[in-house]
């Protein structure tokens, strides 16, 4: 036994090196390689006969890959909606996740104005119309009632549970309801006037962007108001009762001295001249509106942009042009 | 080089019509078979190579010196005239070696300024500048970004282009090396008169003088000679001092003894000569035009590199002219699609990586070191992995190139000598007549003696004056009896006879120390026939016999046993003089000798061999059993090369060569079927008829080759030969012959100790310690590189995808950007940057010296498979990590996904101020900016996180990492790391404004964690399936 046995050894033993000894003689190129040439070698990749096979790869080879592909995104699918439905759990519908500082939206709210310019020309902020065409400031008549609409005609927000009622300074909303915007404080910035661009003396709504849960600190004290603050809004607010002080203020000016020179007079709607405190915070609540001033250029100086900078003014609104916080940035021109 | 061809006064079509037909379609001459361009100046270049690998021919040798005095118009006693010298001189240039023409420097660096991803992020880099100065003159408040990203782009670029021009710039010497070999001064004889010229001045048909000690210095003729002997190392390769004669002995140039060469030393006696070649044309000038001309091409990692930068390449420019088309289809403004075109290219090309790959290798690179592999070019720390057959040198990287007594034959049997290099060997009987009778000779008739000053070093070690085999007598006798000086200073010797050509022996007489013995002794050694031819009697068992015919057959199969050993045989014989002839004091006269020289007493013969390094048969089976076929190349006689061959396993036992075939059936070896014979040894002049058909064909069917008496020429030529077929070759060699053979490997390995000036410059690789066994680390580590740059491969082109969908999805579906430019940057030059670097460090999965070396045609580096494994799988569940992150972020900030769709116009109009989220609240353009700002952060932190499991996945190709382990440390290190370099890009004060990264809640860092659950999973199912099936389909389909 043990001789056979170490025969089967020794055998084995050849047999390994006889093995070894024939990987080591096969080169890696066969002879029959060696005469193709790269453009045959090419046309074999798109299509060889031979093995049937289309970018390398035969018909079974494509749909056994293609099958695996379609199992593995599908349940690359089904992990994302996973993850998903478990964090849309997490939301709230009405309520956002992070709000204040806790949310990127911090506390001090921009400003907007409207008409703005079309999607087509998303990047601009000039409002340049000819009061005498009117098919050219119709257009922005348009898109400024398509804004209202909903201001004039608000009961197409409510779906019945939401509650407006009319607010003043001595009577803020109780929870769950929210204030109604007379359209009428806006007098001659109405739309049966077609907001007074026929008439060279446009209005420019604007609004104070809204953020869930923003409360403003009123400027109640005259001393308190910052050295930046236009003259004429500092006279305006120490004309103004101690109540009525809870507001956010507007003011717009022409950005440089040229600019306050051409841009002329300038009449607020309402009289008030910014967004009575009674509006906030903003709840997201059903069929919240926000408050709206309309400012009116009276006699802005044709055939030259006028760059406009309104801001609104309340202690914890910051201002900042580049970043236009606190304020909102606008050209008029009017041929 | 042309103009001297035609200085033999033979034209052109003369040498032309001698070169062998099939060398003709050799292309391969300077590495580029594939360019077809019928470049004339290329083709001129390869021609000259051609030309130069050709064996030399010439005749010189084979005429009568008259008519080498008529050719050259010289005389043998007044040499040339100075106005003919001048004359020659100007017609043939200096007698130098003429450098071969450099590429300039500033073309290397643009090269590397403008090669591989670099022409990609060039593109992208002038993409950014030509966008921002659109919109530096068109908007009033341009953003910088596109400026800042230009020079960062431009800037990464220049940074790899320095780096890689560095590592390329170590530029060889080759040339310098060589002329450092070339004699300064040479003795001319010029109108009669003994001249001291510079060498550079020797002009063909000078006839110098040289003298021992000197270097010769052009080719030259040898018409008179004393005692010349030269070591012709540098050209063969063997250090044995060959004499040199007047006499025409040898067809073949480097064979016959009245030619001597260029640069060879002198090392005993004067000859006069005339010049026969000079400067570029000499034997030694082919050599180094050869070494210095041939293009080695690419090294195999560089190949690899290149496919792996055309794909990625190709990827790139495919996906950034589709999306610029459709952006442009999509009525983007063209400006847009610019951009979109620079977030393709950024995200595509893995900008980290070149400089990853070499930091890699020089890693390697280090740790070879330290096992005394040195790397000189940084490419050629992998080509030993790839490496699938080494031609390796004998003398000296095979063999210790020191003479040792093998064997010793007396008293009627072989006694084997130690020859390790411990003197760890069988020991002998030291105390027998007959070995004491014998060893008396060989330390008297012994010229050599230890040089002084040598005390500590062992004695095998030692330095010897004299002669090789002497030097070897004098070792194996101090070992055995110790204290050689002594024995011959108790013998004094009084008459000598050196060894000479003619005689073939060398006798010397010694007074006895024996005091009661007043008789002379003498001893002689020589060649052993004639040894025995002047014997009467023979010593055996310490009695004195009459030589018989049974003695001289004993004797025969003695000597053709040790001869076929491949070892060198000396005959010994001794006589001891009788005292009424010779008494004390007698006057022997050497040359004309008054003593017996026949009838003497035969004592025993003594073979010596070169032998081989201990560490050699274990390396040789470590590569052989790693799939590397060992090839011997040599310059030695083909019997020492098998047997050298057989006792280090490059001839395996048992393997027969067509000649031992043909001995065992007694048949003429035209019988044999060639296939039978696994081994084949080939005989230099053989290898010279043979058509390179005839020798890919030897190349293929014989597993075991051995090349003995091969010339430099034919060593380039058995290289190119293994090329040919697709082997990646690496050659061993020390001398300056094996320069273009070393040059043109794939990578040359020179022996740091013994090896010559010339082939360090040659090589791409040195071993410090001379060590073959050295070479078994390379394999060893070069696999392992290859295998682990795949895998930091693997890594990093993973969160290609993640970093390219961000700005499709931006593009297709009108979303806010979720992975802005900057900080796809930080990701590729930032945070992946070290874990890639620590998948170096990661260990062998498996015994890597069992498999067989790669194939360079179907194992790339980066193949579909990884491709399919990185962007199709890993990096698809990376992409839905990070938009999942981003969705996360936009709903808790009050866009929910819906809302994001088609939003992009809006989003990015910077007169947009009052943006609507789904909870009614409106954005600024400041603040939407943060927030996105704030996704591209978290979308790069879930790119990290999820890295962290491809890290882990990527560690193992095959086994679990259960099985590997964590113990990679570099490796934990990084994933340390790049957390950390994460969390401090996101939370320093300051980033927001330098790099546009805002501080994350740690909410916002857990999105990602399930995906990276899931790669982590799904990878080690699908290893395990893949160890459970192998060969399977998921194999074929993703084992890269």
């Amino acid at each position: 036994m043990p001789i056979a046995n170490s025969t089967r050894k020794f055998s084995v033993a050849i047999h390994k090196q006889d093995e070894l000894l024939s990987t080591q003689n096969t080169y890696f190129v066969k002879p029959e390689d060696m005469k193709l040439t790269s453009k045959e070698k090419i046309k074999r990749f798109f299509w060889d006969p031979k093995e049937k096979s289309f970018f390398g790869r035969n018909a079974t080879s494509w749909s056994k890959i293609i099958i695996f592909y379609l199992v593995f995104y599908g349940m690359l699918a089904a992990l994302v909606a996973i993850c998903m439905w478990v964090f849309y759990q997490t939301l709230d519908p009405r309520i956002p996740k992070w709000q204040l500082d806790r949310s990127i939206i911090g506390t001090n709210p921009g400003l907007g104005f409207r008409p703005m310019p079309t999607q087509d020309n998303i990047e601009s902020t000039l409002i340049w119309f000819q009061a005498s065409n009117k098919t050219n400031y119709l257009k922005w008549v348009k898109n400024l009632n398509e804004f209202l609409d909903k201001y004039y005609t608000p009961g197409k927000l409510e779906k019945g549970t939401a509650s407006t009622t009319g607010c003043s300074y001595e009577q803020f909303p109780k929870p769950g309801e929210v204030c109604d915007v007379d359209v009428k404080v806006w007098s001659k910035c109405g739309r049966e006037k077609f907001f007074d661009y026929h008439r060279n003396s446009p209005c420019i709504f604007l609004k104070l962007n809204k953020i869930y849960g923003w409360l403003p600190d009123y400027y109640k004290d005259v001393r308190e108001l910052p050295n930046d603050m236009p003259l004429q809004l500092k006279l305006h607010i120490g004309n103004t009762s101690q109540i009525m002080r809870n507001t956010v203020w507007i003011s717009c000016e022409g950005e440089n001295p040229a600019d306050v020179e051409y841009l002329g007079p300038i009449a607020y709607h309402p009289e008030i001249q910014g967004f009575p405190g009674y509006y906030f915070p903003y709840k997201n609540g059903e069929g919240y509106l926000s408050p709206l001033v309309a400012v009116q250029f009276l006699r802005p100086t044709s055939g030259i942009v006028i760059n406009i900078e309104c801001k609104a003014w309340a202690k914890n609104i910051k201002h900042n042009r580049q970043d236009r916080l606190g304020s909102v940035h606008f050209e008029l021109l009017i041929d | 080089m042309c103009s001297m061809l035609l200085q033999f006064g033979r034209t052109d079509s003369y040498r032309v019509a001698t070169i062998p037909a099939n060398y003709d379609d050799n292309k391969t001459a300077d590495g580029r078979s594939k360019s077809r361009r019928k470049n004339a100046k290329k083709q001129r270049k390869a021609d000259d190579l051609d030309d130069l690998k050709q064996e030399l021919d010439i005749d010189y040798h084979k005429i009568s010196p008259e008519e080498l005095y008529q050719r050259f118009q010289t005389h043998p006693e007044n040499g040339l005239s100075h106005a003919k010298a001048k004359e020659n001189l100007e017609r043939d240039g200096p007698n130098a070696l003429t450098p071969p023409k450099t590429i300039p420097e500033w073309v290397k660096f643009c090269k590397n300024l403008f090669g591989g991803f670099a022409l990609l992020l060039w593109v992208g880099s002038i993409l950014c500048f030509i966008a921002y100065s659109i919109q530096a003159t068109s908007v009033e408040e341009p953003i910088d970004d596109n400026l800042y990203l230009g020079i960062v782009l431009a800037a990464v670029v220049i940074v790899t282009g320095i780096f890689s021009y560095y590592q390329e710039s170590k530029s060889s010497k080759i040339m310098e090396s060589f002329k450092n070999m070339v004699p300064q001064f040479a003795t001319v004889i010029r109108e009669g008169e003994k001249l001291t010229l510079r060498a550079e001045d020797l002009v063909l048909g000078d006839v110098v003088e040289v003298k021992f000690g000197d270097r010769i210095p052009a080719d030259i003729r040898i018409i008179e000679s004393r005692g010349l002997k030269v070591d012709n190392s540098s050209l063969t390769g063997e250090s044995e001092p060959q004499s040199r004669s007047p006499e025409f002995t040898h067809d073949n140039p480097l064979e016959t003894k009245n030619l001597a060469f260029f640069s060879t030393n002198a090392v005993e006696g004067t000859a006069k000569g005339v010049v026969i070649s000079c400067g570029d044309n000499t034997v030694m000038g082919r050599i180094a035009g050869l070494a210095s001309g041939l293009d080695t091409g690419e090294t195999p990692i560089a190949k690899e590199i290149h496919h792996f930068i055309h794909i990625i390449t190709g990827v790139a420019v495919f996906l950034g002219v589709t999306f610029f088309i459709i952006a442009l289809v999509l009525k983007y403004f063209w400006l847009d699609a610019v951009i979109f075109l620079i977030g393709i290219i950024v995200a595509n090309v893995p900008e980290g990586l070149l400089a990853t790959v070499t930091v890699c290798l020089t890693l390697t690179a280090k740790r070879m070191a330290s096992k005394n592999c040195l790397v000189k070019n940084l490419e050629a720390v992998e080509t030993l992995g790839s490496t699938s057959t080494i031609c390796s040198d004998k003398t000296g990287t095979l063999t210790q190139n020191r003479m040792t007594v093998a064997h010793m034959w007396f008293d009627n049997q072989i006694i084997e000598a130690d020859t390790t290099e411990d003197q760890s060997g069988v020991q002998y009987d030291r105390t027998s007549p007959g070995f004491k009778a014998l060893a008396r000779i060989a330390s008297l008739c012994n010229r050599a003696e230890f040089k002084g000053g040598q005390d500590g070093v062992p004695i095998l070690k030692k330095e010897v004056n004299g002669d090789a085999s002497e030097a070897a007598l004098l070792k194996c006798m101090e070992l055995a009896l110790g204290d050689i000086l002594g024995i011959r200073r108790k013998n004094k010797k009084v008459c000598e006879i050196p060894f000479n050509s003619t005689n073939k022996y060398q006798v010397s007489i010694h007074e006895n120390e024996d005091p009661n013995d007043p008789r002379h002794v003498l001893v002689m050694k020589g060649a052993p026939e004639r040894i025995l031819e002047r014997c009467a009697t023979i010593f055996i068992g310490g009695k004195e016999k009459v030589l018989d015919e049974e003695m001289k057959e004993a004797f025969n199969n003695a000597y053709l046993e040790l001869g076929g050993l491949g070892e060198r045989v000396l005959g010994f014989c001794d006589f001891m003089l009788p005292t009424d002839k010779y008494p004390t004091g007698f006057k022997f006269n050497a040359d004309d000798p008054n003593f017996p020289l026949e009838g003497l007493r035969f004592v025993g013969l003594m073979s010596m061999i070169d032998p081989p390094r201990a560490a050699v048969p274990d390396a040789v089976a470590k590569c052989r059993s790693a799939g590397i076929k060992v090839i011997m190349v040599t310059g030695d006689h083909p019997i020492t090369a098998k047997a050298i061959a057989k006792s280090v396993g490059i001839i395996s036992e048992g393997n027969e060569t067509v000649e031992d075939i043909a001995q065992r059936l007694n048949i003429p070896v035209s019988e044999v079927n060639p296939r039978e014979a696994k081994a084949a040894v080939i005989h230099g002049s053989d290898l010279r008829d043979l058509s390179s058909d005839q020798l890919d064909e030897v190349l293929r069917y014989h597993t075991e080759i051995v090349f003995a008496r091969t010339s430099p020429q034919q060593k380039l030529i058995i290289v190119e030969g293994c090329q040919r077929m697709g082997a990646i070759v690496a050659v061993t060699g020390d001398g300056v012959n094996d320069s273009p053979a070393l040059k043109k490997a794939d990578i040359g390995v020179a022996m740091g100790i013994a090896g010559s000036d010339v082939s360090k410059q040659a090589a791409d690789m040195i071993l410090l310690d001379d060590n073959f066994a050295s070479i078994v680390t390379g394999v060893e580590e070069g696999r392992l590189i290859f295998d682990n740059l795949k895998k930091s491969i693997a890594y990093t082109l993973t969160s290609n995808i993640p970093e390219i969908s961000p700005f499709l999805a931006f593009m297709l579906c009108d979303i806010p950007l979720p992975l802005g430019t900057v900080t796809i940057l930080c990701i590729d030059l930032g945070t992946d940057m070290v874990p890639a670097i620590s998948l170096a460090y990661e260990e062998a999965e498996s015994d890597i010296m069992k498999r067989r070396p790669r194939n360079p045609f179907t194992d790339k580096l980066v193949n579909e498979r990884l491709i399919s494994m990185a962007y199709g799988q890993i990096g698809m569940i990376q992409a839905a990590a990070g938009f999942f992150a981003y969705f996360v972020i936009m709903a808790e900030n009050g866009f929910l996904p819906p809302e994001l769709f088609g939003i992009r116009k809006q989003w990015d109009s910077k007169a947009v101020n009052d943006l609507t989220d789904s909870y009614g609240q409106e954005w600024t353009y400041k603040d939407r900016k943060t927030l996105e700002y704030t996704c591209h952060t978290a979308f790069f932190v879930s790119i990290v996180i999820v890295q962290w499991a491809d890290l882990i996945i990527c560690k193992t190709r095959r086994n679990s990492i259960l099985h590997q382990g964590m113990r990679n440390w570099a490796l934990n290190f990084g994933l340390v790391f790049e957390t950390a370099l994460a969390a401090f890009l996101s939370y320093t004060p300051g980033m927001d404004k330098g790099l546009r990264m805002f501080p994350l809640k740690f909410l916002w860092w857990l999105p990602a964690l399930p995906f990276s659950l899931a790669i982590f999973v799904y990878d080690e199912i699908r290893r395990f399936y893949l160890r459970r099936n192998p060969g399977g389909w998921l194999e074929q389909e993703t084992y890269y």
